[in-house]
């Protein structure tokens, strides 16, 4: 017996299995994961499966030789740089020099006046058009303009726009040229015309004259007897036409007020996000802004809403309703005040004390200094406020009917009767503009069914999306900064839109199909430049038309001195007339289930038409801090139940804590989304924003609407809600009150810009008061007291050493300090917490001015968004330290307790940018002085000399300073990214440098702006002015709450703002000194005056 | 002399040069006082009439010679001279011929000009003879490349023949020895390959050796060290200059250099008009150069087929613009990395600074542009360093120049110590702080 014992490795050893055995003789059995030569580190580290390949020894060795040789050799080459100079330069261009053009923005949902910058012919931002041209005349929106409208500068370089106009040929597109084009439509109209069938053009509100003049030009080529076959279909995706019925009803004429909110002393809003998505954004906003001042005559804001929406963050006294109690309360309102103001009480109001409060509130105004507004589009409700808003005296002062806008004329019937008729075939052509009724009307799939038994179908989108990819024709329309048009979006006010770049591609703007379809000749600009003589002649204008004509381009606005406007329309309402609306208001209460959705806008995407803007989609949400997705908005403790978990930490989202997804139900509509926790949020009610899920049957409708998901799917950022969309009385409602919501097991990433969600009852952080303690005199103490250190000596004089011996924190240094005072410049900003609604425009638009890159939503997901400003946003938690003291709460559960929010809280916005700390933490750690600091008070980043330690952005209190982990202007990120192409390219701020991998970025206050305006001053040799210079965030805010100025000019407002009581600076107790103040948050809440430690 | 003193010095070396060249050419028919005539009229004639009208040839006015002539009996020249508007309104025929004639095109009105001037201008475009193709040009870069190039080609040969002698210096010795030690009745050298025997003979002198070996190294340390320094650098006293080829040889000697040098003497802003407007100085386009070219289409050497390119640019066909324009694909000769935010406005507009300090002897010795500066950042802070800020006089500097002379209402007296050497410079006022270039 032999006495050799075998021992086996493993079974494979015990077996001797070839294959394993084969395996074992090689060494080393993986190579690198990347198989061709061509190899990026970046696509290295960035391959999702490199975590989990193991990299032969000799070979990383071997690409680490190559890839030092290659960077060496590619450094020693020079490459010669071209430069071609113009062959006839145009006098305006001085390149290296911007230029700016007053412009006008109008795209269905949003109006504003713009000035659009351009360099050597490239537009790259837009701000609104400030206090400009003869008379100063501002136009409507006083430069205020939103996020929506500063980012629409990029998506004139989207490489997926369409290049060329289209015909269907079988089942693939054919390019045709636009003679072809405007031969065939041009046979076709008439052929249908011929045989008289009935067309259709259907667009947006049309508020443009010219365009209105155009399209009559056309109807009347085809004109039968008194009317015409072709009928102009205004659709509106998000439907005001319950505001404009119930106007008719009320006043005899369909149209959407003109609002005043600078005339109310009280606004109470009943589901109206005002500041974000309802009416007239552009105007209501500094409107609003202008009365928060607490020194000034500070309005005070009620709003009764179910979702948390910007408005209702931002209002006094906000109370959470269900939406079917919503019109219960306008009902309840109307009765207390008709109670008070004999008018006719409809009764079976909602009983509810916040109610009866705003109602007192509203009465205890003299009349037509308030106003109530409601986001209802069910025409009972609104013929109900009007009833309210005629009591309170409110017509001719903060509302206008006399001169009401000119937006949102679309009539939501008619579009149910067009799709009817061309189901019934009994349209012979569809011409479509502006809108996508394929994507946005509830019905769409008999909408699609009834385009297929159209003769003829144009669609002028700019893309191939889910309306024009169903057309027979896509005749591509030009950008807006391409085209020429004009406005009027109030009787007597006018806006014109000038083209700031050539074509791109070969497109040309719609109204020019019109006007060479009925027979016009010359181009769409001379066909405005001919309405506007033949208007300002039936206006009996005495000025040269020449004049009054280049003056109007270069202001962008003319609202010449309108004779006194007409007498309000009074009210033609019956008592019978109110009592009927308020029976429709209470049946448009009923049928509650158990979950209550309600369908609203995002700030970013708007009604869906910018889905494809990654500026936007990057932009976070301003209440739930999400980026690249819609999900459904619960009450954190609905979503609780659902999980059946009473840990709020559950609910708890980050890069490793995904959403759950929930599937709603409403009728036999459902739509699977993630479920993310809304603090606010009425319990019983949910919340799904419009405008996602663009593309999801593959149409190519541009850039960063669909992007490659966790699963590595090509699909759309969210879901479509606009299915549960229906039509209630004549009128679309968004809101379906019988839903249900169910788990379905799934998770879903989310990408979160802002987990924490309470700011821990650290008032170094936010600080705020009420405006009655506020207004009390030696109040200063409480509510923004100076941080004060223990010292060893006797302050205070009392002859003990004690803990009451404190000196303030601005006494201590622990670097030298500094020359402050008296050394130039000393740049700086001043936020009002006040006027801050959170509504982002000043992160697009630094996005714009600062070359900032899109990183998309997995890189979001990793905390490496590269947004040098952040919107901090707050909600307020039932436990505080003051509670916990009281009550003998411990430190664990207090904290614990702390971070969950209150039920309905009050919210607080807070813009962080770098703070340009005058003992600056981050200057001080980095090992290659690639961060300093300059005399005039600025922190510099020098990126060419960062190399990446990061220790900076440890050492940052703010954590305001942001890491380039890849190059996202590579291919890599080509999906999100505008930059990475060379028409992307162009967007790109050419005085600012685009980072590369591996260095630091942060805020530098627009240094490129601030080193202009100095050359601007010194060539003209006089000191800076004040407000000569602005950062891309204080131009783009439109509420004034971001001031950019010189600390150390004494006349400066931002010297002034930051001198004033509520001045104080984030983290004042660490000493950094920042250049960067916020004045405390004043709201006009009814809570007394009381002590505050 | 207070006199002479305010007359400058370029103008006197013009008329003394333009009196000496006149004196050449017309020594056989004009005196001493006809060629300061000539002298006179010239200059008159580039200044007022040059930009509309050439001696000999019709521009957008007519040829000049002979006016005088032509005008003989029909009128007063002087009155039509000086304005022509007002002159032909007093109904003379001739002048309405002319009017007429040049269909309408106006002559600047009034032309302050004197009887005598115009009688010195006439003179000059009667007697205008075209100046003969001379004139000083620089030797060309390729011959200074090739004198380079081919002394090293001769270094070499000579350090090839040095070679050869020593080798067969050395076979002839090893020869010798083997020659004598076969005398002495030695075995011979075993006969080794070269390499080996020259490691016999490094190992046998080890020391000697090591000392060269350690010198080498150094040695070739140090130049790696100094040729890393002006990677990417091509200017300065280092390197050779960048100097590409450009597509149209365009003189800058020729057009800006000092007029008494027998160059043009255009302003460097006239072309580079956005030098003190914008951070870039531009390059000019085609319709700049077309304001002189559209007249002037004959140089001194290549003038002509280089002018002719100008023209396919600019569509010109002689007489009018025909709408097909080539942009001008010219080669950057300066180039900044993207991170450099350098602004020539500042430095022209504020700092008046003149191009040539950084662009060197542009105007005198540079046919063909190229980099004269190095443009390393090094470079630019030292001039940071050491230039004075131009504060008088311009407003914005109002502050700084308070509280230099203590103010003390202002404050920061530490500004005092900038003073120590007497000036403020740009560093002081923070020209060294990083953000101000780069951002």
């Amino acid at each position: 017996m032999s006495s050799t014992k075998r021992y086996w490795m493993d079974a494979a050893d015990l077996n001797q299995d070839p294959a394993a055995m084969m395996a074992r003789e090689n060494e080393f059995p993986q190579s690198l994961p990347i198989a061709n030569g061509d190899l990026a580190i970046d696509q290295v580290l960035g391959d999702k499966n490199f975590m989990g390949a193991s990299t032969g020894r000799r070979d990383f060795l071997k690409f680490l030789g190559f890839g030092i040789g290659a960077a060496t050799l590619a450094a020693c080459e020079t490459p010669v740089v071209k430069s071609i100079p113009y062959v006839t330069k145009p006098e305006e261009i001085t390149p290296g020099v911007a230029n700016w053009y007053a412009s006008t923005y109008y795209d269905g949902q949003d109006f504003a006046s713009i000035l659009v910058k351009t360099r050597e012919g490239r537009p790259i931002h837009i701000k609104g058009n400030p206090k400009f041209g003869l008379n100063r005349n501002p136009g409507l929106n006083k430069g205020s303009i939103n996020a929506r409208i500063n980012s629409s500068v990029l998506s004139l370089y989207d490489s997926e726009r369409l290049k060329n106009p289209k015909h269907k040929e079988g089942e693939g597109w054919a390019n045709v040229d636009w003679a072809a084009a405007d031969k065939a439509i041009g046979e076709a109209l008439n052929a249908a015309a011929a045989a008289d069938k009935r067309m259709v053009l259907l667009t947006n509100t049309i508020i443009s004259p010219s365009t209105t003049a155009a399209i009559a030009a056309l109807q009347k080529k085809y004109s039968r007897g008194e009317g015409s076959l072709l009928e102009h279909v205004q659709y509106d995706t998000v439907s005001y036409a319950g505001v404009a019925n119930a106007n008719a009803k009320s006043f005899g004429m369909r149209a959407f007020p003109s609002y005043d909110l600078t005339k109310a002393d009280v606004v109470v809003s009943i589901g109206a996000d005002f500041l974000s998505s309802w009416g007239s954004t552009s105007e209501s906003t500094w409107q609003y802004a202008e009365r928060r001042n607490p020194d000034g005559d500070m309005n005070k804001h009620f709003q009764f809403e179910a979702r948390m929406s910007m408005t209702g963050a931002n209002a006094d006294v906000r109370v959470p309703l269900k939406l079917s109690e919503l019109p219960l309360a306008v009902v309840a309102l109307h009765d207390a005040i008709a109670g008070k103001r004999g008018g006719t009480p409809v009764g079976g109001g909602l009983e509810n004390e916040a109610i009866a409060h705003a109602a007192q509130a509203l009465l205890s105004k003299t009349a037509g200094r308030t106003v109530v507004l409601c986001g209802s589009n069910d025409e009972g409700v609104q013929v109900l406020v009007n009833s309210i808003n005629t009591m309170l005296g409110n017509y001719g002062s903060t509302i206008d009917l006399a001169r009401p806008s000119r937006l949102w004329q679309g009539d939501d019937k008619a579009v149910v009767s067009l799709v009817k008729d061309m189901n019934a075939g009994a349209i012979g052509a569809v011409l479509i503009a502006g809108v996508n009724p394929s994507y946005s009307i509830a019905n769409a799939a008999d909408f699609n069914t009834g385009l297929d038994k159209v003769g003829l179908t144009v669609s002028f989108s700019r893309y191939a999306d889910e309306t024009a990819s169903r057309c027979q024709w896509m005749l591509p329309d030009n950008h807006f900064l391409e085209s020429w048009n004009d406005y009027m979006p109030k009787a007597g006010h006018y806006a014109l839109a000038q083209p700031a770049i050539q074509r791109l591609y070969n497109t040309r703007s719609w109204q020019s199909n019109l006007v060479k379809w009925s027979g016009g000749e010359g181009s769409y600009h001379e066909f405005i430049k001919a309405t506007w003589r033949a208007n300002m002649a039936s206006h009996g204008s005495t000025s040269l038309f020449d004049d009054t004509w280049y003056q109007a381009v270069h202001d962008g606005v003319y609202a010449p001195d309108m004779a006194a406007p007409a007498a309000q329309p009074s009210s033609l309402l019956s008592p019978e007339a109110i009592g009927a609306a308020g029976a429709a208001a209470k049946q448009a209460a009923g049928g509650a289930g158990a979950f209550e959705l309600e369908l609203y806008t995002s700030e970013a995407i708007g009604d869906g038409q910018h889905a494809n803007n990654p500026w936007l989609q990057e932009m976070p949400d301003p209440l739930t801090k999400i980026t690249w997705d819609n999900y459904v908005c619960m009450a954190p403790a609905d979503l609780l139940a659902l999980l059946g978990s009473t840990d709020f930490k559950d609910l708890y989202l980050g890069q490793e804590s995904p959403a759950h997804v929930v599937k709603v139900t409403v009728g036999s509509t459902e739509v699977e989304l993630p479920a993310v926790p809304a603090p606010g949020q009425r319990a019983g009610t949910i919340a799904i924003a419009l405008g996602y899920g663009r593309g999801a049957n593959g149409e190519n409708v541009g850039k960063a609407a669909c992007i490659t998901d966790h699963n590595g799917e090509l699909k759309p950022v969210g879901r479509n809600a606009y299915p549960f969309t229906a039509l209630r009385n004549g009128t679309v409602a968004y809101d379906a009150l019988n839903a249900s919501v169910t788990l379905t097991g799934a998770t879903y990433p989310i990408a979160i810009t802002q987990t924490q969600l309470t700011h821990m009852d650290r008032e170094s952080i936010v600080k705020e008061t009420s405006l009655a303690h506020y207004r009390e005199p030696g109040s200063k103490s409480h509510w923004n007291h100076q941080h004060a250190l223990p010292v060893h000596e006797d302050v205070n004089g009392d002859g003990v050493i004690n803990a009451h011996d404190r000196k303030p924190v601005a006494e201590f240094d622990l670097w030298e300090e500094f020359a402050v005072e008296g050394v130039g410049h000393r740049w700086g900003l001043s936020i009002d917490l006040n006027s801050c609604i959170g509504c982002g425009a000043c992160i697009t638009a630094c996005n714009s001015e600062n070359n900032i890159p899109v990183v998309g939503k997995d890189e979001v997901r990793r905390s490496r968004e590269m947004h040098w400003l952040r919107i901090d946003r707050y909600f307020s938690s039932d436990m505080t330290k003051d509670r916990a003291h009281e009550e003998g709460v411990r430190k664990i559960p207090m904290f614990t307790a702390m971070e969950v929010p209150q039920e309905s809280p009050s919210v607080f916005f807070m813009p962080v940018m770098c703070q340009h700390c005058n003992h600056a933490p981050c200057e001080t750690v980095c090992p290659v002085a690639a961060t300093t600091h300059s005399n005039e008070g600025l922190n510099q980043m020098a990126y060419n000399r960062c190399i990446g330690t990061r220790y900076c952005s440890n050492n940052c209190p703010y954590k305001v300073r942001r890491f380039n982990w890849f190059n996202y202007t590579s291919e890599q990120f080509s999906e999100v990214n505008p930059a990475w192409d060379d028409l992307g390219r162009m967007v790109l701020n050419p005085d600012v440098t685009v980072r590369s991998r591996g260095v630091i970025e942060k805020c530098s206050m627009c240094v490129q702006q601030i080193q202009a305006g100095k050359l601007a001053a010194k060539k003209a040799g006089r000191p800076v002015n004040d407000g000569e210079i602005e950062t891309a965030c204080s131009a783009a805010c439109g509420t004034g709450a971001i001031v950019f100025g010189d600390l150390n000019d004494k006349k400066s407002r931002v010297r002034g703002l930051a001198e004033g009581d509520r001045s104080y600076h984030m983290l004042e107790e660490i000493g950094v000194k920042p250049n960067v103040n916020y004045l405390v948050k004043v709201r006009n809440t009814d809570e007394e005056a009381h002590a505050h430690a | 002399m207070p006199l002479l003193a305010r007359i400058s010095e370029r103008s006197h070396d013009f008329v003394q040069v333009s009196l000496a060249f006149c004196l050449f050419l017309f020594s056989s028919v004009a005196s001493a006082q006809d060629a300061a005539q000539y002298a006179t009229g010239e200059k008159l004639f580039k200044m007022h009439c040059g930009s509309c009208h050439k001696p000999d040839a019709d521009m957008t006015g007519p040829a000049l010679k002979g006016a005088r002539a032509r005008w003989e009996g029909q009128g007063d020249i002087y009155a039509w001279v000086k304005n022509n508007a007002a002159y032909r309104k007093t109904g003379n025929a001739y002048a309405q011929k002319i009017y007429d004639a040049w269909k309408g095109a106006l002559m600047t009105a009034p032309l302050s000009v004197s009887n005598e001037e115009i009688d010195a201008i006439l003179y000059y475009a009667d007697n205008y003879a075209p100046p003969a193709p001379t004139g000083p040009v620089a030797g060309t870069p390729v011959e200074t490349a090739s004198n380079n190039e081919s002394s090293w080609i001769w270094l070499l040969v000579l350090a090839l023949l040095f070679l050869v002698v020593g080798l067969s210096l050395a076979g002839v010795k090893r020869g010798l020895e083997n020659s004598v030690r076969e005398a002495e009745g030695l075995e011979p050298i075993a006969d080794m390959p070269r390499i080996q025997r020259f490691r016999k003979w490094a190992w046998e002198h080890k020391v000697f050796m090591s000392f060269v070996g350690l010198f080498l190294t150094v040695w070739v340390i140090l130049r790696l060290w100094d040729a890393a320094w002006v990677i990417g650098v091509y200017g300065g006293d280092e390197v050779p200059h960048y100097k590409p080829e450009q597509p149209i040889l365009f003189n800058h000697t020729l057009h800006a250099g000092k007029a008494d040098k027998g160059n043009l003497g255009i302003n460097c802003q006239y072309c580079h008009s956005s030098a003190e407007k914008s951070k870039h100085a531009g390059i000019p386009s085609a319709n700049v150069c077309m304001n002189c070219h559209k007249a002037v289409d004959t140089g001194r050497k290549t003038g002509k087929a280089e002018i002719a390119k100008i023209y396919a640019a600019a569509g010109w066909d002689g007489k009018e613009f025909s709408g097909k324009e080539t942009p001008i694909r010219w080669v950057k000769v300066h180039n900044l990395p993207d991170h450099v935010a350098f602004s020539h406005a500042t430095h022209v507009a504020i700092g008046k600074l003149e191009c040539q300090e950084c662009h060197g002897p542009i105007d005198s010795e540079m046919d063909v542009a190229e980099q004269w500066a190095p443009l390393t950042m090094g470079w630019c802070i030292t001039c940071h360093n050491q230039r004075e800020v131009k504060m008088a006089g311009n407003g914005y500097y109002d502050e700084v120049m308070a509280r230099l002379n203590d103010d003390e209402k202002l404050g920061h007296r530490e500004l005092q110590q900038y003073l120590e050497d007497g000036k403020i410079t740009v560093r002081e006022l923070g020209g060294w702080e990083c953000a101000k270039c780069h951002h």
